[in-house]
């Protein structure tokens, strides 16, 4: 087994416990966690592509860079949220958010 | 070898604690966990000789982590779980889906006839030259839109979570 079929192994199974938290959690946090895990499996299959296929292109490391700025604007905007809905009913508990789907 | 080995041991590292974050009641917990296993990734880019990705990632995840374990603990009612409150879901139907995605991209990366493998990269004075020219040339207004979307969502953030006066 090739050392970057290992790291997109590792990738594929980091991205399948973000999902699978993202789904599973009720509260805002912790599913901005699983989200955040799925940001850093699609990080490491990116770091490895450019590794081990193109290391000579480096838009693949640009690539990084985008999706880390990805997962903190996620951060941000998602802790925004969270404040505000805080503020407004004094939880951050996804079940009891339900009048958000308009 | 040595690098597939320190790959293997960070990405075992980072999917252990990985799972741990969904293990624990506690939320500083599960925040300190996912900081472990942003770190580990880290030192799978570090690994995979990608020496300024590992370090910038080392670093942006610590902060990013600290903040989201002070947010848990301001939005906990129970943030150290000592009351074992329960905050999942569907559990079975998220499992399902974890479990096939990971099946899926597995098979991919499987199934996936990936060409000849690169043994060599440049040093880290000339991949940072390179993606400094890249970001500066080619990727110039990939950046600047990347910049310009973190400073908008951060004003978006602040212009959403800041106290309402009621109106009058």
């Amino acid at each position: 087994m090739t050392t970057l079929i290992l790291a997109l192994i590792i990738g594929a199974v980091l991205f399948g416990i973000g999902l699978y938290g993202a789904l599973s959690q009720t509260n805002l946090v912790m599913i901005m966690m699983g989200v955040e895990l799925m940001l850093g499996a699609t990080m490491v299959n990116l770091v490895a592509f450019w590794r081990f296929l193109h290391p000579d292109v480096y838009a693949g490391q640009m690539f990084v860079l985008v999706v880390m700025t990805v997962m903190a604007v996620e951060a941000a905007v998602g802790f925004g949220l969270g404040t505000a809905r805080f503020r407004a009913k004094g939880s951050v508990e996804m079940e009891e958010a339900a009048e958000l789907k308009g | 070898m040595m690098p597939t080995i320190f790959i293997a041991l960070f990405g075992a590292a980072a999917i252990w604690f990985g799972v741990r974050v969904f293990q624990t009641s506690s939320m500083v917990r599960s925040a300190l966990s996912l900081l472990g296993a942003m770190a580990a990734i880290g030192g799978m880019f570090l690994a995979m000789e990608a020496e300024f990705l590992g370090v910038l990632q080392l670093m942006m995840m610590a902060t990013e982590m600290s903040i989201m374990a002070i947010f848990m603990v301001m939005y906990m009612m129970d943030p150290g779980g000592l009351g074992q409150m329960d905050m999942s879901h569907q559990q079975r139907e998220a499992l399902a889906a974890g479990i096939v995605a990971t099946l899926l991209a597995v098979a991919v990366a499987l199934l996936v006839n990936w060409g000849t493998v690169a043994k060599e990269v440049d040093s880290t004075t000339v991949q940072l030259r390179a993606l400094g020219i890249e970001i500066m040339e080619r990727s110039m207004l990939l950046f600047e839109t990347v910049g310009v979307t973190i400073l908008v969502s951060m004003i978006a953030a602040i212009a959403v979570a800041v106290a309402r006066e009621p109106k009058r």
